[in-house]
């Protein structure tokens, strides 16, 4: 458009929206520049020494540099490899096979919901620790193995931690290839002379690769953005990854540049691993295998093979869902974690860890604010997004792109890095320690999962609709709350719903805000877990697991929500 | 009173031009803008809805300008009191016909009793009366077109736009909507623009056409006179019916012309002047199929523009009759009725004989042909 049509366009209905956005991409993009800005400068915070490069001359001749990306991509993708490919299995048997028992894995979507990722590191540290570990006990016990053989504390013990959490993402995505594969594509090489297990190796299996790199890649970002798992279990074998060193550059050496700039070095990671992600998500539109028909697949008799994939179904359900569970609630009955104690469980049966718990003061205020914070934020979050993509999709103002670029990239910030940015802003003053300064980084934590769910509703809204209110009398604020939004109820819903319980149990954005007095959820557990008091943390992560169920069940049945992701 | 001016309207897509220079008015009626897709047809209805901003010209409707880019005036969709049915219908899902429809009236604050009359009425008008509290999805979508239009009109504004309505529906349920369509508009008295790609939609519909293609007006007619003297061989090709050959004038004598056709072995036909009045040079030369004669034996003697031919193929099309004849190295297609059979083709490859009439052909100067 010429700019005189352009600043034409701009008066109609555009100026509200355009400024509500401005203002929340000014939010997330503050602490993003000063997080860059931060890592070219040195000394402790307040006393700026010019721009210079000197944290990251430390950070690139640091001798454990290397190891350090070596290990943070050993985790990264081994933990995605086995995530993915476990999880692409299990929606193979579900969607395709006459596998008997597919109902315990169609429940699995759900389970990471109830699970504060936190819990799961506590989990499998008590069955894989290898003095104290459940598991070396009872080989120790039984087969007479006094050498602890798991080991926590290891890569392997990170790599299977993460990677188990992988399992459902991997599930999720390959689950609608699988199901919604157009059955002529099987059945034109069956005419051409192919068997089935031929078929499904050479037609069905490549054909599934594309979801599977987009899941891999994903899974991939998510671990290099992981925190508990590098800090609960790496920090103590000594396995660095970069997110635990900028952890310990803030928490333990208080060193905001180098902190910054061991930030920066995780953030090019991530982007780089992001520039996948969408290479590979164009490579899978290529491979569209789903034409929008409601087709019913076939599901394959694969003889006495079934007994075998049953296997796998129940120890998946096992090892994925229901051992870490029991093992949480057994411990969290207990006076104290050890072998013996847990070994003989009910003889010591009681509750005084839930009271203990639930007299500290510190637990209380931390789920206090959790359950406030988690509520305003998934409202205020969704309300900016469907704004941020009304301003993109539906008004006019010319140069609206920029908000896809700014809603979408703190994706590429790990959260713990997101608070690093907040922690130097709000350093000295009152805002500092305030629940403004937490409501802040969830906002910026949680906004490209609202942002990328209701543009994609958005999109997917045949245009038509709201230009009908428009030709026939409404002005911007009619067409947005009287169509957009109610439209857009269903997606908005879920977005609602995943943020809550994502902020909820927030631990890697709020464990730099917190302080004595401040206390935020899940975090509390993690410093219990830290001095040592394993059985105070597994009851308090039993009252978040029951808080979990609640909002899930509630969701489920009284909301009628379907759960993807 | 013009109910529409369109003046010097020019919308850019980067560097294509999907309306070049567009100017027309037009009275009242119902007008159809026709050409292929790409045309630059829907750009031209959204831009008088205000839905698009072109980069240039001006448009009035009632005689009050609604876009004007050199005079600084945009007129917002929702100040122009128009109605616009649009190719999906664009019901709102989460709304019932009833209130689909009241939604102009709601948002310009009618007292509740006036709306629900005049909804109710306008639901009766399409033929929709008792269906006013279920949801769109529950609507065929012949019903759904129906709301469409009911919603457009229920604030009884001068002018309706509608894209395409009719391309959702299938073959039979369309040409019984354009006829009732038509009927519809003309009892409530308003005018209409009416964008499709079918010329018989648009003929049907249509007091006057315009034919568009590559962002530009290429005709503005009535539908018969687009059809008797296309002034443009994309129109003629487009609108279909006749066969389009090149020739060069001649001679002419007193209106009539003589018109050498190489594609014909150099038969030459005699017909009137084009209308510019041109007397010489190359044209382009559209020959009606359904004015044509065929016939096995030769025209008397005074018959003229009678040319040999064999006879190629018959294609039956239910009341119709396709004749494919092969004149020199040009295939030349007649339409015969069925209750009027020309003649009886054994098979193909026989020697036949057609007359064409001076009214089947009209001429068009190649300067005027893109």
């Amino acid at each position: 458009m010429t700019w005189k049509a352009n600043r034409l366009a701009l008066r109609q209905g555009s100026l509200f929206p355009l400024f509500a956005s401005t203002i929340a991409g000014v939010v997330i993009m503050t602490p993003i520049l000063v997080v860059m800005w931060r890592s070219f400068t040195s000394g402790k915070l307040g006393f700026t020494v010019g721009l210079h490069f000197d944290n990251y001359l430390r950070v690139f001749f640091d001798k454990d540099i290397w190891p350090m990306l070596s290990n943070s991509v050993i985790y990264a993708g081994g933990s995605a490899l086995l995530g993915t490919g476990v999880g692409g299995l299990l929606a193979w048997i579900v969607a395709r096979t006459n596998t008997p028992g597919k109902a315990l894995v169609e429940l699995m979507p759900l389970y990471p919901l109830l699970m504060p990722p936190i819990m799961k590191n506590i989990a499998w540290i008590l069955l894989l620790a290898p003095k104290s570990g459940i598991l070396n006990g009872m080989l120790d016990q039984f087969l007479g193995i006094s050498h602890p053989v798991f080991n926590a504390f290891t890569m392997w013990g990170m790599i299977w931690t993460f990677g188990i959490a992988c399992v459902p993402l991997g599930y999720l995505f390959l689950l609608p290839v699988f199901l919604s594969f157009d059955p002529s594509l099987e059945e034109s090489a069956y005419i051409a002379g192919s068997r089935p297990v031929h078929t499904m190796l050479h037609i069905t299996f490549p054909l599934a690769i594309p979801a599977f790199i987009s899941a891999f890649v994903l899974n991939f970002l998510r671990a290099l953005r992981s925190f508990e798992t590098p800090v609960l279990q790496g920090t103590p074998g000594n396995i660095k990854v970069f997110v635990s060193r900028v952890y310990d550059s803030m928490a333990l050496e208080f060193n905001t540049g180098l902190a910054t700039s061991y930030s920066v070095v995780l953030v090019i990671l991530s982007v780089i691993t992001l520039y996948f992600y969408v290479r590979a998500t164009r490579f899978s539109e290529r491979y569209a295998t789903i034409t929008g028909k409601g087709y019913r697949v076939r599901v394959i008799d694969i003889g006495p093979w079934k007994y075998l994939t049953f296997a796998a179904v129940c120890l998946y359900f096992l090892v994925g869902i229901a051992i870490p569970f029991v093992v949480l609630i057994v411990v969290s009955i207990i006076p104290y974690f050890d072998y013996e104690t847990f070994m003989t469980f009910p003889a010591h049966m009681g509750l005084n860890n839930y009271r203990t718990v639930l007299r500290h003061s510190s637990f209380i205020n931390g789920l206090r604010n959790s359950v406030l914070l988690s509520v305003v934020i998934a409202m205020v979050t969704v309300l900016a997004a469907i704004v941020m993509a009304f301003t993109i999709h539906r008004t006019r103002a010319v140069g609206t792109k920029i908000f896809e670029f700014i809603g979408t990239l703190p994706l590429a910030f790990p959260p713990l890095v997101l608070s690093v940015g907040l922690v130097i802003i709000f350093i000295g003053t009152p805002l500092y320690n305030s629940l403004w300064a937490l409501g802040l980084g969830l906002f910026v934590a949680y906004f490209p999962y609202a942002f990328r769910n209701a543009s994609g509703a958005m999109v997917n809204i045949h245009k038509e609709l709201d230009e009908a209110a428009w030709v026939h009398g409404a002005k911007w604020r009619h067409v947005f709350f009287k169509v957009t939004l109610p439209i857009l109820k269903p997606a908005v819903g879920g977005a609602l719903f995943y943020i809550f319980i994502e902020a909820i149990r927030n631990v890697d954005v709020a464990v730099l805000l917190t302080a004595p007095g401040l206390e935020y959820g899940p975090v509390t557990l993690f410093e219990y877990f830290r001095v040592g008091q394993w059985a105070e943390a597994a009851a308090g992560g039993v009252i978040y697991l029951i808080i979990l169920i609640v909002a899930v069940s509630v969701a489920k049945f009284a909301f009628k929500m379907k759960f993807s992701l | 009173m013009a109910i529409l001016k369109v003046e010097g309207v020019t919308k850019l897509y980067k560097d294509l031009k999907a309306l070049d220079n567009v100017s027309f008015e037009f009275d009242k009626g119902i007008l159809s803008f026709l050409g292929p897709s790409g045309c630059g047809k829907t750009t031209l209805l959204r831009s008088i809805a205000g839905l698009e901003i072109p980069d240039a010209g001006s448009i009035s409707i009632a005689d009050k300008v609604q876009t004007s880019i050199e005079g600084g005036v945009l007129i917002p969709p929702y100040s122009r009191e128009i109605g616009f049915v649009f190719q999906n219908y664009a019901l709102w899902p989460h709304m019932t016909v009833f209130k689909n429809v009241a939604f102009s009236l709601n948002l310009r604050k009618f007292p509740t009793d006036v709306i629900k009359r005049r909804v109710l009425a306008c639901l009766d008008l399409v033929g929709l009366g008792g269906r006013e509290e279920r949801y769109p999805s529950q609507l065929s979508g012949g019903q759904q077109q129906r709301v469409a239009l009911a919603r457009s009109i229920v604030l009884e504004p001068q002018l309706i736009l509608l894209d395409e309505p009719l391309s959702n529906l299938d073959a039979k349920l369309r040409e019984e909507m354009r006829v009732e369509l038509k009927k519809l508009i003309k009892k409530v008295g308003i005018s209409a623009l009416y964008v499709t790609h079918d010329q018989e939609e648009a003929f049907v519909i249509s007091d006057k056409v315009i034919v568009m293609n590559g962002g530009q007006i290429l005709q503005y007619d009535a539908p018969d006179e687009l059809y008797s003297h296309p002034s443009d061989p994309f129109v003629a090709s487009f609108i279909g019916h006749s066969t389009l050959v090149d020739g060069n004038i001649v001679k002419a004598v007193g209106g009539e012309c003589v018109v050498q056709i190489p594609q014909f072995d150099d038969a030459t036909l005699i017909c009137a002047v084009p209308r510019n009045g041109a007397t010489s040079g190359p044209c382009s030369v559209v020959i009606k199929n359904g004015d044509l004669r065929l016939s096995h034996e030769k025209f008397s003697a005074d018959a003229i523009n009678v040319l040999e031919g064999t006879m190629v193929s018959r294609d039956y099309r239910g009341g119709l009759t396709d004749h494919r004849v092969q004149i020199g190295t040009k295939e030349v297609v007649v339409t015969s009725h069925r209750l009027c059979p020309m003649i009886n083709v054994d098979g193909e490859g026989g020697k036949v004989f057609l007359c064409i009439d001076k009214s089947a052909i009209s001429l068009i100067p190649q300067a005027n042909a893109a």
